[in-house]
């Protein structure tokens, strides 16, 4: 870009230099083209820093006002952390934050459990019954929330079982599996059979074979999903809306009742919180793979 | 693994003439498909070096799978030293298998693969560790028993699969095209080291290859296979000097095959010279046939007094440093090559050039006739 640029030389007026006949006949041309293929494309430029600021500006504001010193939510007077000492004066936001925590990992430890199996279970089942049930997993993924959160409220009436918060751990697991399947399934594909078949040869049972072979060459894919699943059911509201009882409720839900009765400024320090905490874990998931030696934490996220 | 006894064949003492590997009348199907292995019998003796060998897709690996347990035959046994071991799963068997794609355990060290096998059969630890150590300085890895596999070269893992299946002392090693991924030189180097290996060891090999020139080399006896069946099972200089099919003769280096009429000694090629290939009472007068004679069995001077003769016109020369293969038209549509070797005593201007007319000669013995 810079050498068919004359404006950006200009302490070479002598020096035609070998490129000097190239540069006048560019510059002929219009100044679209001018700027040649290399050039910064501005109008895309300007679509990511507004996209980047619509996304994090009301964030922002809340990690913002949660150090407010004062209670209102316009005006920011000094930097404390009062609403931060008060959340954690606070029974019942802390026993819904446990609550969620409880939540987040038994769904973590089932989803998880059930959804490596299936992956398994769908890389290696031959014909049309694999295949179809492969496509049948990804409906989860693309149901509207809402729909999941009302059907599994009408499952649990239906059977007249007491909303609590088993009920909550079994709609997250059944929610979550196919998360984990969809990240574990390329990598399940992408392992060589001749390896289990290595460990039966050298005495491993099947399941030997699959404990110690195959299982320790997903396990980057594995934790990655395992974190993936913690950070996407801690915060999870909807369904854990319809699905929760009278005990402690999930966090999210605590928050949203809470606000119906006004916004207490606790409740930004609460979301700073949980946000720290989900980056923390998103974080942790993009680098397990690297703490493996294996390049592509983004690509877990995508699916490939 | 070797305490295993076996429901169908329960005292069959292990004696020296007992085969290591016997397949009886092995046959294996997939789906509607043709046989991938039709009927295969065979005797692999203990302590053989044996090869697999034919074109890609002739059965070669799925008869190994067979062995290794991996594949179920559709019908036929299976014994290994004696014993019956058709239905039993891989890890009850005692062979150990080198796969092609090496197969090694990322995930553990090169030294942990090695003892895989040891710690599922509950060696202990004192012994587990010699023995991997002595494995390692077989294969001339000792210095890397830390390290992972992903970071050795493709010949050292190559390595790492071997010792990891020979720690075992299996009865029986299968290898699956092991040395396919090397390349040129250090595939030739393998050759002679996997040789010596199992002359050192005194374990029976398996070894499927579809490169004539490693079974060649390497083996004891190679058996030929062809679209599920062996064609032609013997040492490596029975199967290329005396191929008993057409398709030994042709996929066994290069040979000059030429179809004609068999009569009286001789073979008229159609539209050509007759061939004189000495008698062959098997073969009667008027039959169709197929002459092979190796390009390296042709002559194109010194003759001696009374061998057959034919004329051609060299059509073109293919020089390839230690030899030039001439290629040499005895009549229209009838071409033949002729191997020289380029010793010290032939010199350049010896050499024959593009539409020189030469005269041919070859010994009878040498004259292979296929029906």
């Amino acid at each position: 870009m810079t050498t068919v640029d004359p404006q950006r030389r200009p302490g070479l007026p002598g020096l035609p230099g070998p490129d000097a006949p190239r540069r006048r006949r560019l510059a002929r041309l219009p100044r679209l083209r001018r700027r040649g293929v290399e050039a910064r494309p501005r109008f895309a430029f300007v679509v990511t820093v507004l996209f980047f600021v619509l996304l994090y500006l009301p964030i922002g504001m809340v990690v913002l006002f949660s150090f407010n010193s004062q209670k209102s939510l316009t005006v920011f007077k000094h930097f404390s952390t009062r609403w931060y000492s008060a959340f954690f004066h606070d029974h019942v936001l802390l026993s819904s934050l446990g609550m969620s925590l409880k939540i987040s990992l038994v769904a973590m430890i089932g989803s998880v459990l059930l959804g490596v199996a299936l992956a398994l279970g769908l890389v290696r089942a031959r014909g049309r019954l694999g295949s179809y049930s492969g496509l049948i997993m990804l409906v989860p993924l693309i149901t509207p929330e809402i729909v999941t959160g009302v059907a599994s409220l009408m499952l649990y009436k239906g059977l007249g079982v007491t909303l609590s918060t088993g009920t909550v751990m079994i709609s997250e697991i059944t929610f979550s599996i196919s998360y984990v399947t969809v990240i574990l399934r390329s990598r399940v594909a992408a392992l060589n059979p001749e390896v289990e078949e290595a460990a039966m040869d050298l005495g491993a049972t099947r399941w030997q074979a699959v404990r110690l072979v195959t299982l320790p060459a997903l396990l980057p894919a594995i934790l990655a999903s395992a974190v993936l699943i913690f950070a996407l059911v801690f915060d999870d509201f909807v369904l854990a809306y319809f699905t929760t009882g009278v005990d402690p409720q999930p966090l999210a839900v605590r928050i949203y009742s809470a606000i119906r009765f006004g916004v207490e400024p606790t409740i930004n320090a609460v979301g700073t919180l949980m946000l720290a905490g989900s980056i923390t874990l998103i974080a942790a998931a993009l680098s397990i793979p690297r703490l493996f030696g294996r390049s592509g934490g983004l690509d877990l996220l995508s699916g490939d | 693994m070797t305490t295993t006894s076996s429901p169908t064949s329960p005292a069959a003492p292990a004696t020296p003439d007992t085969p290591a590997v016997r397949l009886d009348r092995i046959t294996k199907t997939f789906g509607q498909d043709a046989a991938a292995v039709a009927d295969l019998s065979l005797d692999i003796a203990p302590g053989e070096f044996f090869s697999l060998l034919g074109p890609s897709g002739c059965g070669k690996t799925t008869t190994l799978r067979m062995i290794g347990g991996f594949a179920d035959p559709t019908a036929g046994t299976i014994l290994l030293s004696g014993q019956d071991v058709t239905r039993l799963p891989p890890n009850k068997r005692n062979v150990n298998t080198v796969f092609q794609s090496y197969a090694l355990f990322d995930h553990l060290s090169v030294a942990d693969n090695v003892a895989f096998g040891l710690k599922r059969a509950g060696v202990p630890r004192e012994q587990t560790r010699r023995r991997v150590a002595e494995m390692l300085e077989l294969v001339q890895l000792p210095a890397f028993a830390n390290r992972k596999p992903r970071t050795l070269s493709g010949g050292q893992r190559q390595r790492v699969a071997l010792a990891r299946a020979l720690v075992n002392r299996p009865a029986v090693l299968l290898l699956d095209e092991p040395l396919a991924a090397l390349d040129l030189k250090l595939r030739r180097q393998m050759q002679i080291e996997l040789k010596q290996i199992q002359r050192e060891v005194g374990i029976t090999f398996v070894f499927v290859t579809h490169d004539q020139d490693e079974a060649l080399t390497m083996s004891d006896r190679v058996a030929v296979m062809n679209a599920g069946r062996v064609e032609h099972c013997g040492t490596p200089e029975d199967v290329y000097e005396r191929p008993e099919t057409k398709f030994v003769a042709s996929f066994m280096g290069t040979s000059n095959l030429m179809t004609g009429v068999y009569r009286s000694g001789a073979v008229q090629i159609g539209g050509g010279p007759a061939i004189t290939v000495g008698a062959c009472p098997q073969i009667a007068d008027g039959a169709e046939v197929s002459v092979s004679i190796r390009p390296e069995k042709i002559w194109l001077s010194d003759f001696e007094p009374d061998m057959p003769r034919a004329r051609g016109v060299i059509k073109d020369t293919v020089y390839s440093g230690p030899t030039t293969t001439y290629l040499i038209e005895l009549a229209p549509g009838v071409t033949v090559a002729a191997l020289e070797q380029n010793t010290a005593r032939s010199r350049n201007e010896d050499r024959w050039v593009g539409g020189e007319s030469v005269e041919i000669a070859w010994k009878t013995e040498h004259c292979l006739v296929l029906v």
